[in-house]
């Protein structure tokens, strides 16, 4: 009962806040939250599902950093070799048979094709002759 | 004093202002990149440079609106002159040239309005401001935006690490996220391009219009727009290492996954926010995104010291910004002299702010690391205490754990398949 009338008040301090011009605009603000929170779950879990497929069928994705910006993560050229050989040897070790493997690659590679689209379709939304507004 | 030449100087201005701009916001796009090294710094800030060039030229929409809503805006109908931009434009640039040196990221929106604010509040009074929509359309905004953009990054960090953990200590290839990171970061700097310039070429428009060197109503010329592109472009090259360096290291540790979690928050959100209706300061959600990615990924930890100073320099924005453009545009009512004046003080400012930071310089050399160079040829290992105790014991159990050993692998760590001892962290 007592959160049923703190909400109420609250919603009535909102809602004079909004008639007296100084309140954020709810509604907008909301919508922006929703869209935004599903496009980059929408990305991000694609992309991530890519990664995880892309190892079940056997090809772990090993990516050197360009530049080595921290002491600490340093790696020298044998290590990055090392880890690739390590990679490898996981791949061969999959479980998997050939079918479900090129299975699995497929459905990294759509993943990964879907998250192209989203980029495109930011793209789309950033270019204003494209969308015509 | 003659017309012209306050045209001039206000343009220069506008234009010294865009390249702080520029260079103020590459660390929104490009900060994370080059934290995990998806791309070599000096290759992310050109990408981002190329971006803003091609997203100023895409659109002139936002520049018709801030050419048209300022004189309303500001006053209630009452004309700005250019005296009155002058002034608010060097509050503006004082203050993004201060934030830079003490490397904080700050909105430069909301030093181009506290600027013209502060002028405004000197030329027509206190009347002049509507409390009600600065708060509505600057402070409250301000406040929420990193909150929105942190949950985000937050959830979106722990769908990443959680789609691609495994328990097995087999590879899970989350260096992968390296090439991602370059296409979601592109898309903020893109995305950054056609908003920023524009601010620029609405002020330089609204100059022109005031001074009735160009018809009332249009939009801005090409000339304009060509010069905004590239003043913005050229800012964003050089690159704003102090700030760059405050986003990719200062706030917390940026692995690749989670750079990548954090950059796609970023892209959503300012698209979301810029589609719906519901503006948000790009800096102020990049840095949300960076925070919430840092509490969302396990065994990371977030500097709040480094937060709080940036959450202070944002309330600080518009008051400070607002003060140094009233002081300016109280002595440009003195005429030519006061005008004079100001731009001497003004680029005097600068200059003092520029020699202060050659005391420390911070470049694409050493933005994230002062040692990495040292690195390569000396190993360097890390303290046993930070390892735990169980998996010291695995680790004995294992293979011989000598302390060369943990620290090379533990060095390993911006490749995870190097990644034997796990110490619950996600890399």
């Amino acid at each position: 009962m007592n959160t049923v009338t703190s909400a109420v008040t609250a919603g009535a301090v909102l809602a004079a806040a909004a008639a007296a011009g100084v309140g954020v605009d709810w509604v907008a603000f909301l919508s922006v939250l929703v869209w935004a929170m599903t496009a980059a779950i929408v990305v991000v879990g694609l992309y991530a599902l890519g990664v995880r497929m892309l190892i079940r069928g056997g090809r772990v994705p090993v990516v050197a950093p360009a530049e080595f910006t921290d002491a600490i993560t340093v790696l020298s050229p044998a290590e990055a070799r090392k880890a690739e050989r390590k990679a490898e040897k996981a791949a061969r070790k999959n479980p998997l048979t050939a079918g479900q493997k090129r299975l699995a690659r497929l459905t990294a590679y759509a993943c990964f094709g879907l998250c192209a689209g989203a980029v495109l379709f930011g793209i789309y939304l950033i270019v204003p002759a494209l969308h015509g507004a | 004093m003659d017309i012209t030449y306050l045209v001039v100087l206000v343009i220069a201005l506008a234009l010294f202002f865009d390249f702080t701009n520029g260079f103020h916001d590459t660390a929104n796009a490009m900060a994370t990149p080059i934290a995990t090294g998806a791309l070599k710094p000096k290759v992310a800030v050109a990408l981002a440079a190329v971006l803003n060039l091609v997203g100023a030229f895409l659109s002139t929409e936002v520049a018709k609106t801030i050419s048209g809503g300022l004189i309303k805006e500001g006053s209630g109908g009452v004309l700005i002159s250019p005296e009155m931009i002058f002034a608010g434009l060097i509050g503006a640039i004082v203050w993004n040239m201060l934030t830079w040196l003490l490397g904080l990221p700050s909105s430069s929106s909301h030093a181009l309005f506290g600027g013209l604010i502060g002028a405004a509040l000197v030329g027509f009074g206190v009347g002049a401001i509507d409390g009600g929509v600065l708060l509505s359309k600057i402070i409250l905004p301000a406040l929420i935006a990193p909150f929105t953009a942190g949950l985000i990054a937050f959830v979106v960090t722990k769908l990443a690490y959680g789609l691609t953990r495994r328990y097995d200590k087999k590879p899970d290839g989350r260096s992968g996220f390296r090439y991602g990171q370059i296409f979601t970061s592109s898309l903020v700097a893109l995305a950054h391009g056609t908003n920023d310039a524009q601010k620029t070429m609405g002020v330089i428009t609204l100059t022109l219009v005031a001074v009735g060197m160009q018809d009332a109503g249009t939009g801005p010329q090409l000339w304009v727009v060509t010069v905004c592109a590239l003043a913005i472009a050229l800012g964003t090259y050089i690159g704003g290492w102090r700030i760059i360096k405050t986003l990719g290291r200062g706030l917390t540790e940026v692995k690749p996954a989670q750079g990548f979690a954090a950059e796609a928050s970023t892209a959503a959100t300012i698209l979301a926010s810029s589609h719906v209706g519901f503006a948000l300061s790009t800096t102020q959600v990049a840095s949300g995104s960076v925070i919430g990615s840092g509490l969302g990924r396990r065994g990371s930890e977030i500097r709040w010291g480094t937060v709080g100073r940036i959450g202070l320099g944002w309330l600080m924005t518009l008051p400070a910004a607002g003060a140094v453009g009233a002081l300016a545009a109280l002595v440009a009512q003195l005429g030519t002299v006061g005008v004079i004046a100001d731009a001497v003080v003004g680029v005097g400012v600068i200059l003092f702010i520029y020699l202060w930071s050659r005391r420390d310089e911070v470049g694409a050399h050493n933005a994230m690391s002062d040692v990495a160079d040292s690195g390569h040829a000396v190993r360097i290992t890390e303290p046993e205490k930070k390892v735990k105790r169980r998996d010291r014991v695995r680790q004995t159990a294992g293979s011989p754990g000598t302390e060369t050993e943990t620290g090379r692998q533990r060095g390993g760590g911006a490749l995870p398949d190097s990644d034997a001892t796990t110490t619950g962290d996600d890399k």
